[in-house]
């Protein structure tokens, strides 16, 4: 069949090059460095430093111990006699000059006024910030429960700390998870599907482009049929793309396989085999959808300037699902989000982001991947036109009237 | 002409409310060569693509080899656009067996058909070089071996000898003749008339998107020849007009041109130019296609005044 040989030649022509293999291990390397560096930085600027303890109210004393996991280690210093103000505004010099690192003042009235100050360069440091007041505030409470003559034991187990654990809950069963995986992962498969899409997108309009400067269409149609010709450009790229992606899910498995680090594990448990389904069945309603779009724009246009130009509009409307992306993490199933992510347009990116987050009903998912074969269906139809007599057209750009003329012809 | 591999009946074909192709009409016979002569943008390449399927015809009928053009059809034929392009990145041998599969080939037949004619056009040394790496003429060699590469009943050549370089026309002439030895019918157009005189057998002109002319090549040229006289002169040729005899005179001055309608009145129209001015010279020409071409055109320019 003459498209399976339009397929295997275009597909062989992606595969082969050598940026097919560098995409495809950069981008998981860049992926990686996307999720990991954030967490370097931050284990990074984990910087170890001395906080002061002016204690004013005599209640606290040595009762902040050395907390190593976050960098701090406590030191008590004489309160000065008087005013705090003195102590603090030689402490401010000290600190600027970097002589010291923080200072914590516990003034006389803490146990009244419930409010201690801290004095440091940085103190956006959460970590620090929440240790010490958590810390201060179950001082406070064990003061004041050994005033009452209430039994160590009891206070000991009032004061003892409250974790907060957080679980997603879903059809398949709940799951251990916070929200800075979730956010940070479905924008992470956000973005490569949106990647994934744009560049073999691209690809299908710049070979198109090539094909027409090439002036070697006219061979190719007295050979076979342009619908043939089209078909197997965008099957043929979408084999590639397939390949790719396929690489990247294989190496994913073995490498959260083999190893155990905790990051790692929180990924593996947020991707289940359906989600991986999902990514491919986003990918290729979002890679049809564009590739056949893009396609339509390299038959009419000439040059790859002229491509980029009147490919923006598409790239615009690949990007606007990541400006809503913020609204679907924080409310995935508001109507006007369940619209959007309705839209074929938006279906490979919103739809798939939403289920990323909560799995939505089952039927608009079904009702999704419907509209966007149909948009599909109807794209490959138009598109197979005027590829038909756009790609034989050389010279003048023509004006969108007569695109639409295209479509008509016989 | 129940033997047409080609039948072509009143084609038209407009672009843009203006008719590239009028009316046209021709029959290819069966191993024959025909010329489709014309200036440039005569309709010669608009109505090529037609018969290629390559864009449709507003009204009109095409059938090749007795059926209309379709999928299966597309196999028997082999056709060298005007446009002509390759893969430059493909190697030669990876770009033979591409369109020799899109010509419905099997691959062991392209290897092997393919080594023969690389080596028959002295291509053989370059068949896993690039395309990108052969040189004009060669990529140009390259592409009439893709032609023929999965032998045709049907040669459509459109231009076949435009931006070649002496030495490949005649191979590419050679290859025609050739071809034509071994019974295949052979359409190709050409604004060139030296070279289609030498290898026509038929012809049909086209101006204006409209047929001026048709038939074979011999019928054409005795029908014209010897209705010319040229002469070289002295004098004023003037008496001559409104001579019932004579149908068109073209004065260069010095030279002239007169055409008689009939081959009778040839001693008749000399003597009277005997008399009339200085003769110094006379024949009756053998005249070109060249010139028939021109006389055809001058013809049906005086006829869309007329008419």
């Amino acid at each position: 069949m003459k498209m399976l040989t339009v397929v295997k030649k275009e597909y062989k022509d992606v595969v082969k090059k050598k940026t097919f293999l560098i995409t495809t291990i950069l981008t998981p390397l860049l992926m990686g460095a996307f999720i990991l560096i954030p967490g370097l930085l931050m284990k990074m600027a984990k910087s170890e430093k001395t906080i002061l303890v002016a204690d004013y109210s005599g209640v606290v004393g040595d009762q902040f111990r050395d907390q190593p996991e976050i960098g701090v280690t406590f030191q008590g210093i004489d309160p000065l006699p008087g005013d705090s103000g003195t102590l603090i505004r030689e402490y401010e010099e000290r600190i600027v000059a970097k002589e010291s690192d923080a200072l914590l003042v516990i003034p006389s009235d803490v146990l009244s006024g419930r409010k201690a100050l801290y004095y440091a360069r940085n103190v956006s440091d959460i970590k620090t910030n929440e240790f010490l007041s958590t810390r201060l505030q179950s001082i406070l409470s064990e003061h004041i429960l050994v005033e009452k003559n209430i039994s160590p034991d009891i206070i000991e187990e009032v004061t003892r700390p409250v974790n907060l654990e957080t679980y997603k809950v879903k059809k398949e069963g709940t799951k251990k998870s916070s929200f800075s995986v979730e956010y940070l992962m479905s924008i992470l498969m956000m973005t490569i599907l949106f990647s994934v899409i744009m560049t073999y997108g691209t690809l299908v309009m710049r070979n198109v482009v090539a094909e027409k400067n090439n002036r070697i269409m006219e061979i190719l149609i007295s050979s076979t049929r342009a619908s043939t010709l089209f078909y197997g450009k965008v099957f043929g790229l979408a084999f590639a793309g397939l390949t790719q992606v396929g690489i990247w899910i294989l190496f994913g498995l073995i490498l959260f396989n083999s190893f155990s680090f905790q990051f790692l594990q929180n990924i593996a448990g947020f991707i289940s085999l359906e989600f991986v389904l999902y990514f491919i069945i986003f990918f290729l309603l979002g890679y049809f959808m564009y590739s056949i779009l893009f396609a339509m724009v390299g038959a009419s246009v000439n040059t790859d300037e002229e491509a980029q130009q009147l490919a923006s509009p598409l790239i615009y409307l690949l990007i606007i699902p990541f400006m809503i992306g913020i609204l679907v993490t924080q409310a995935p199933d508001i109507p006007l989000v369940t619209v959007l992510s309705l839209f074929p347009l938006f279906s490979p990116t919103l739809m798939f982001m939403r289920i990323s987050i909560v799995t939505p009903p089952f039927f608009q998912i079904l009702l999704s991947i419907l509209l966007s074969v149909l948009t599909i269906f109807l794209l490959a139809w138009v598109g197979a036109r005027i590829f038909r007599v756009g790609i034989l057209m050389y010279g003048k750009k023509p004006s969108i009237r007569e695109i639409m003329r295209w479509i008509r012809y016989r | 002409m129940g033997d047409s591999v080609l039948e072509v009946d009143d084609l038209i074909k407009d672009f843009d409310g203006k008719r590239a192709v009028d009316r046209f009409s021709f029959r290819l016979r069966r191993g024959r060569i025909l010329g489709m002569l014309g200036p440039n943008g005569a309709g010669k390449t608009t109505s090529i693509r037609m018969l290629m399927d390559i864009i449709s015809p507003d009204s009109g009928t095409i059938r090749i080899l007795g059926q209309r053009v379709d999928e299966s059809l597309k196999d028997r034929i082999g056709y060298l656009p005007e446009e002509r392009g390759l893969y430059r990145k493909m190697k030669v041998m990876d770009t033979l067996l591409y369109f020799g599969e899109l010509k419905g080939l099997k691959r062991t037949r392209i290897r092997q058909r393919g080594q023969d004619l690389l080596e028959r056009f002295d291509l053989a040394g370059y068949r896993d070089k690039k395309v990108e790496e052969l040189s004009k003429g060669m990529s140009q060699k390259l592409q009439i071996i893709i032609t023929i590469l999965h032998d045709p009943e049907l040669l459509i050549l459109d231009e076949p000898f435009s931006g070649l370089d002496p030495v490949n026309i005649e191979m590419v002439k050679d290859l025609i003749l050739e071809k034509k030895k071994d019974g295949i019918s052979i359409i190709f157009s050409t604004h060139l008339m030296d070279y289609a005189e030498k290898i026509v057998d038929d012809i049909v002109m086209i101006h204006n998107g409209r047929k001026i002319l048709d038939g074979t090549l011999a019928d054409i040229k005795k029908d014209c020849s010897h209705r010319v006289i040229s002469i070289d002169y002295r004098g004023d040729l003037s008496f001559l007009r409104g001579n019932p005899m004579v149908s068109r005179v073209r004065d260069y001055g010095n030279r002239a041109e007169i055409e008689i309608e009939n081959m009778d009145h040839r001693q008749e129209v000399l003597k009277q130019l005997m008399q009339g001015v200085a003769l110094e010279a006379f024949r009756v020409s053998d005249s070109s296609l060249n010139h028939i071409f021109i006389s055809a055109l001058t013809e049906n320019r005086e006829e869309e005044v007329a008419g």
